[in-house]
């Protein structure tokens, strides 16, 4: 009976929502131009790995992949105060969120 | 420790502390001073490590420093055996002890002198610390105890005489004479490296307290006695000897090229009139007294190598002989002071090589020793003259400045008398003695060939002693005697403060006696070149130090006979002692009034052409135009090496530099451009689009999880 | 196996549905196309989770067990489908509002997999602290328009940019991830699992901790209430608790050292005074001095206080010298 409980809701099924989540963030990053939901979309990648992190923990039968995910959320925490306080700066000098006007940082 | 085995590097820390000195221009005058204190201290460290050598067991020690060079053997109870073995350690006997104590004695006194010349000089003490690295790399040279440290020293004292001749660097000139002494050198290097291999192939050692004990063993035939290292290099010898006689028979001759190219001996004199460009302290101490006679010292040192090859020290005699004559006639016709000097010391270096090829290593050094005295005062009075006049060394241009300069023309006089080798002073004992050495060696040789040669060479000796009286009393003559005459030279030798008041019109001016300073060692050194000569024979110093060297010769193959009558029992040096008493007493008493004869009849010759009558030189000289030609462009050596072997050298630079040009560097501008046009193919990436990064990212993140999981795992 | 080809496929129509969907001012891909891609997405998702749950729907007759899938397709499908208004609502509060959506149904996923805490500190801190701080800055940064008016949206939110090499790109990722989650032969691969016995030999000290029962009970269907409460003797905050400060003590420092830098930084980088251009009035930290919504063109130059200073200083003493 645990091998069927296990083939009929696998790891693979948590994991591929994780996938969808980490995708659709990476999609969003790439086609919005707002400063603001870029970062949002990133959360969003974390999102992702934070499911999969959750789910490796369950089908594994420890509490490592729960114990990353709390430093996850620290440097998921830290990042947004920056990334934040970064936008903010830079709204104050172009008075706009279009990444696009900072395109004169190119290499 | 031995004393000896520091003496080298107490003239190093001066040369070391001089540089130091180049920071400021005060600390420059403090130059002198160390560079005196450092050669001063070697020579009294000098004189105690000889103390020593009185006690020591066999004649000789090995003053032991520190490991070197180590290679191919192994270590047994904390001994290192086998291999190739150049620790830096100086092997001390008589024969090191005479040159040292020329090289730190007359290496003090130079540069006495040199404190009062190169006064207001801007290299001040640049110069010093050249004089005093040259001293430390020439103690290495001779205290060496192997071949690989002479080598360092050979090559140290290359590099310090490149540094002193090019001392007036910003003349073009100096610094082509530099660098011609250096590379004409490098041949002559390139020779002594070649024999130092056949050395080692010969005798798988390079010590000299093993190859020499060996070679002698060889030549005597008398194996017992011999130390182990030495016992294993006569059984690696003999193997040689038997398998591979051309190691043994090229290695004289390898040594004998370095010898020449750094002795300024025929095909590679042609640096030492050059290096004259440098200052007079410099030509006196190295181009004459000292670095020169390198070449005399390391045949001497292995003499019992070129005693192994039949071929080899008659190929000396001829070189020597011929040099000393050609170095005579050329110093006959030359009007610079210094460069008849200059071939001066070529031509007495001549005879210093015929001293040695007629195994009279006594001769030779004897004669060493005396010429760096009579040399050194020639050089030093002429660097006074010099000085005098402002940097004037034409003698067409000076005379009778004997009322301005009486010192410097005693002295002067004094080292004229002795290269001419008037009777009983210096040069005349010791050039005597090795004229008569070769003439007794040539007439008792025992293969027609050999006497021959030798009897040339000795005739050849004695037609240049004539020619040296006639050229030493014609330069003295000239510039001494007469009526007063003098042009200024352009002073470009860095005088200009000691000068200063000649410039002023309202002072016409005047020649000026050399300061004290720059005077007394002069007398020691005129004092060294009259009374060193009848010394040193009297006390029969010299003689008994070759005795108890491993320069003393053994009389196998060619004069066997010799020693084998008169032999005394004991010591293995009593076959030296054999040969030289063996020279007929009438022998020498015939040279000494040959010579004599020889020496007044050139003086006399000179007195009349160039103070009775000097219109009659010119007038001899216009007879004879093409000679007179000939002999004042080095009888076109310098042309012959231009042609055939400077001119194809260039040709070969210049197609090695287009070959550089075109393929290497076009090879590596290809390879440089490669990442600029990458780069500029990559460069629309770096747009500054965060979303295009975002999407080179992912998608390069999709194309890894693909190779990683499907493409690599199946 | 027809599950890897049926996910390529899912992908694929997500691609499309997600480019229909796609913010596109004034020139949509398709008519009505903001309409028909959430339908796509909807159905395809649909679609997808009847294939998945084919299994279920044949033998799920197995006690809890239909209550723990039902979870997983719902909190699954919200999670997805919010996630994708993320992406595509043109209007940055709405955004952030649906990502509030995506936290709490991943929540619901976690509890899936018993990870309580994980579930309700993921509530706390991202729903809670983190979004809000987003919705301040986005107030704080939107333009003094109304919210619901489309013409006002800023041309940078009303319009994607790169729509489809970015779809692409996106689901060619997703396509091979999900080819490596559900790819049997990888599971099976010796090398990439480890068996549990080793895992737990290597544990040693876990299991002397109490959590043996834990580890060495049969794996059931995480959802299971009465496997759950057999099994979890210790809750799952001790358990992370345990493993938190007894396995990573160092990163737990380096953590509140991370947090601390975090913090002083936003701090000195929100203060920072941007330097004042010559067409630009002063941003919004140049104080009440800069009215909101000026134009930046009409202030007059006099208004930038490091050109209002000379003519000040020279009529100062231009009244003093008289005096």
């Amino acid at each position: 009976m645990p091998e069927t409980a296990i083939s009929t809701l696998t790891l693979a099924h948590f994991l591929g929502i994780g996938a969808a989540l980490f995708a659709l963030g990476v999609i969003g990053f790439v086609t919005r131009r707002n400063l603001i939901v870029m970062f949002l979309c990133t959360e969003m990648m974390f999102q992702g790995v934070v499911v999969t992190l959750v789910a490796f923990a369950r089908f594994h039968m420890n509490t490592t992949g729960q114990t990353f995910v709390i430093f996850v959320l620290t440097i998921a925490a830290a990042e947004a105060a920056l990334a934040l306080a970064l936008v903010v700066l830079l709204f104050r000098r172009q008075r706009t969120l279009d990444a696009s006007a900072w395109t004169e940082l190119r290499g | 420790m031995h004393v000896a085995a520091i003496i080298p590097w107490v003239p190093l820390l001066a040369a070391a502390l001089c540089t130091a000195c180049c920071a400021s221009r005060t600390l420059r005058t403090l130059a002198a001073p160390i560079c005196i204190t450092g050669i001063g201290t070697a020579f009294v460290m000098t004189l105690v490590a000889i103390a020593k050598l009185a006690g020591a067991e066999g004649d000789h020690y090995t003053a032991y420093l520190a490991p070197w060079i180590e290679v191919g053997g192994a270590w047994v109870d904390g001994q290192y055996v086998g291999g190739m073995i150049a620790n830096f350690s100086y092997h001390v006997d008589s024969l090191t002890a005479i040159m040292m104590l020329a090289i730190t004695g007359v290496g003090s006194l130079v540069s006495i002198y040199a404190a009062g010349y190169m006064k207001g000089d801007e290299g001040y003490a640049r110069f010093f610390a050249g004089v005093a690295l040259f001293i430390f790399a020439m103690l290495n040279l001779v205290m060496a105890d192997n071949f690989v440290l002479l080598f360092l020293g050979w090559e140290g004292v290359g590099l310090a005489s490149y540094l002193l001749i090019g001392h007036y660097y910003r003349k073009p000139s100096a610094a082509a004479a530099a660098q011609k002494a250096f590379i004409v050198n490098r041949v002559g290097d390139f020779g002594f490296l070649l024999g130092v291999f056949c050395v080692y192939q010969a005798f798988g050692s390079i010590r000299f307290e093993e190859v020499l004990p060996a070679a002698r063993a060889l030549l005597t035939g008398e194996a017992a006695g011999l130390a182990p290292g030495a016992a294993a290099a006569y059984a690696v010898a003999q193997a040689t000897q038997a398998a591979n006689p051309a190691y043994l028979l090229a290695a004289p001759f390898g040594l004998m090229l370095g010898a020449f190219g750094k002795s300024a001996q025929l095909p590679l004199f042609v640096w030492l009139p050059d290096a004259m460009e440098g200052p007079s302290p410099v030509s006196a101490l190295i181009h004459a007294a000292t670095m020169v006679t390198a070449g005399v010292y390391l045949i001497a040192r292995t003499i019992h190598l070129f005693e192994l090859s039949p071929y080899a020290l008659p190929t000396v005699a001829m070189v020597g002989a011929l040099t000393a004559v050609v170095g005579a006639l050329i110093a006959a016709s030359a009007f610079d002071l210094k460069k008849v000097f200059a071939y001066s010391t070529v031509s007495q270096l001549g005879y210093m090589f015929l001293g040695v090829s007629a195994l009279s290593t006594y001769g030779a050094i004897f004669h060493l020793v005396t010429h760096a005295f009579f040399k050194a005062v020639l050089f030093l009075t002429a660097g006074s003259v010099m000085h005098a006049l402002a940097g004037q060394l034409d003698m067409r241009k000076m005379s009778g400045l004997a009322k301005k300069m009486p010192i410097t023309c005693v002295l002067m006089l004094c080292g004229c008398l002795a290269l001419a080798g008037a009777p009983l002073t210096s040069g005349f004992f010791s050039k005597d003695l090795i004229l008569a050495d070769a003439m007794s060696f040539g007439i008792s040789a025992p293969t027609a060939g050999a006497k021959v040669v030798y009897i040339l060479a000795s005739l050849a000796g004695l037609a240049a002693a004539l020619l040296t009286a006639y050229y030493a009393f014609r330069a003295w003559f000239r510039v001494f005697l007469g009526d007063y005459r003098v042009e200024f030279g352009e002073d470009d030798h860095g005088h200009e403060e000691s000068h200063e008041e000649h410039h002023d019109p309202a002072h016409p001016r005047e020649p000026h006696e050399a300061p004290w300073l720059m005077n007394a060692p002069l007398i020691v050194l005129a004092l060294g070149a009259i009374f060193a000569g009848i010394l040193l024979k009297a006390t029969g110093v010299i003689e008994g130090a070759i005795l108890h060297s491993t320069a003393n010769s053994v009389e196998a193959p060619i004069a066997a006979h010799h020693g084998a009558t008169e032999a005394a029992a004991g010591t293995g040096h009593e076959e030296g002692h054999a040969h030289r008493h063996h020279t007929p007493e009438y022998l020498h008493l015939l040279m000494y009034g040959v010579s004599a004869a020889i020496a007044v009849a050139g003086i006399g010759l000179a007195w009349l052409l160039h103070y009775r009558q000097r219109a009659i030189a010119d007038k001899l000289r216009d007879a004879a135009p093409a000679f007179g030609a000939a002999l004042n462009r080095k009888l076109y050596f310098d042309v012959l090496y231009e042609k055939a072997v400077v001119g194809p050298l260039r040709l070969v630079g210049q197609i090695m530099f287009l070959i550089d040009s075109l393929i290497v560097d076009g090879a590596v501008r290809l390879v440089a451009r490669g990442p600029a046009f990458l780069g500029r193919g990559m460069q629309p990436g770096q747009s500054g689009k965060l979303h295009a990064y975002g999407l080179g990212m992912a998608a390069g993140i999709a194309a890894a999880v693909f190779l990683v999981f499907f493409a690599m795992s199946r | 196996m027809t599950t890897p080809l049926a996910l390529y496929l899912a992908s694929v129509l997500g691609a499309a549905a997600l480019l229909l969907a796609m913010p596109r001012r004034g020139r949509p891909l398709v008519p009505l196309g903001t309409l028909l891609g959430p339908f796509l997405a909807a159905t395809t998702l649909g679609l997808l989770w009847l294939l998945l749950a084919k299994d279920w729907l044949t033998t799920g007759d197995t006690g809890l067990e239909p209550l723990g899938f039902a979870y997983y397709y719902v909190f699954g499908g919200i999670s997805l489908l919010a996630a994708g208004r993320v992406i595509t609502h043109p209007k940055p509060v709405y955004s952030a509002l649906w990502f509030i959506l995506v936290v709490v149904s991943s929540a619901g996923l976690m509890i899936t997999l018993s990870a309580e805490f994980m579930a309700l500190a993921m509530l706390i801190i991202y729903g809670g602290a983190i979004l809000v701080t987003y919705m301040f800055v986005i107030m704080l940064a939107s333009q003094s328009a109304p919210l619901d008016s489309a013409e006002a949206l800023p041309d940078y939110d009303g319009s994607a940019r790169e729509p489809v090499a970015a779809v692409a790109a996106g689901f060619l990722l997703l396509a091979v991830l999900l080819g490596v989650a559900f790819d049997p032969s990888i599971e099976r691969n010796p090398d990439a699992a480890v068996p549990a016995a080793e895992v737990a030999a290597l544990l040693p000290e876990r299991t002397a901790q109490g959590e043996s029962s834990w580890l060495t009970s049969t794996p059931t269907d995480p959802t299971s209430a009465e496997a759950a409460a057999q099994a979890v003797e210790v809750s799952n905050v001790e358990r992370i608790g345990v493993d938190l400060f007894t396995g990573n003590p160092l990163a737990i420092e380096l953590a509140g050292v991370i947090l601390l830098m975090a913090m002083i930084g936003a701090v000195v980088i929100a203060k920072a005074q941007p330097p004042s251009r010559s067409d630009d009035s002063g941003g919004m930290g140049a104080g009440p001095g800069a009215a909101p919504g000026a134009n930046p063109a009409d202030a007059p130059p006099s208004a930038d206080p490091l050109r209002a200073e000379p003519p000040e200083i020279g009529a100062m003493s231009a009244v003093e010298s008289p005096a």
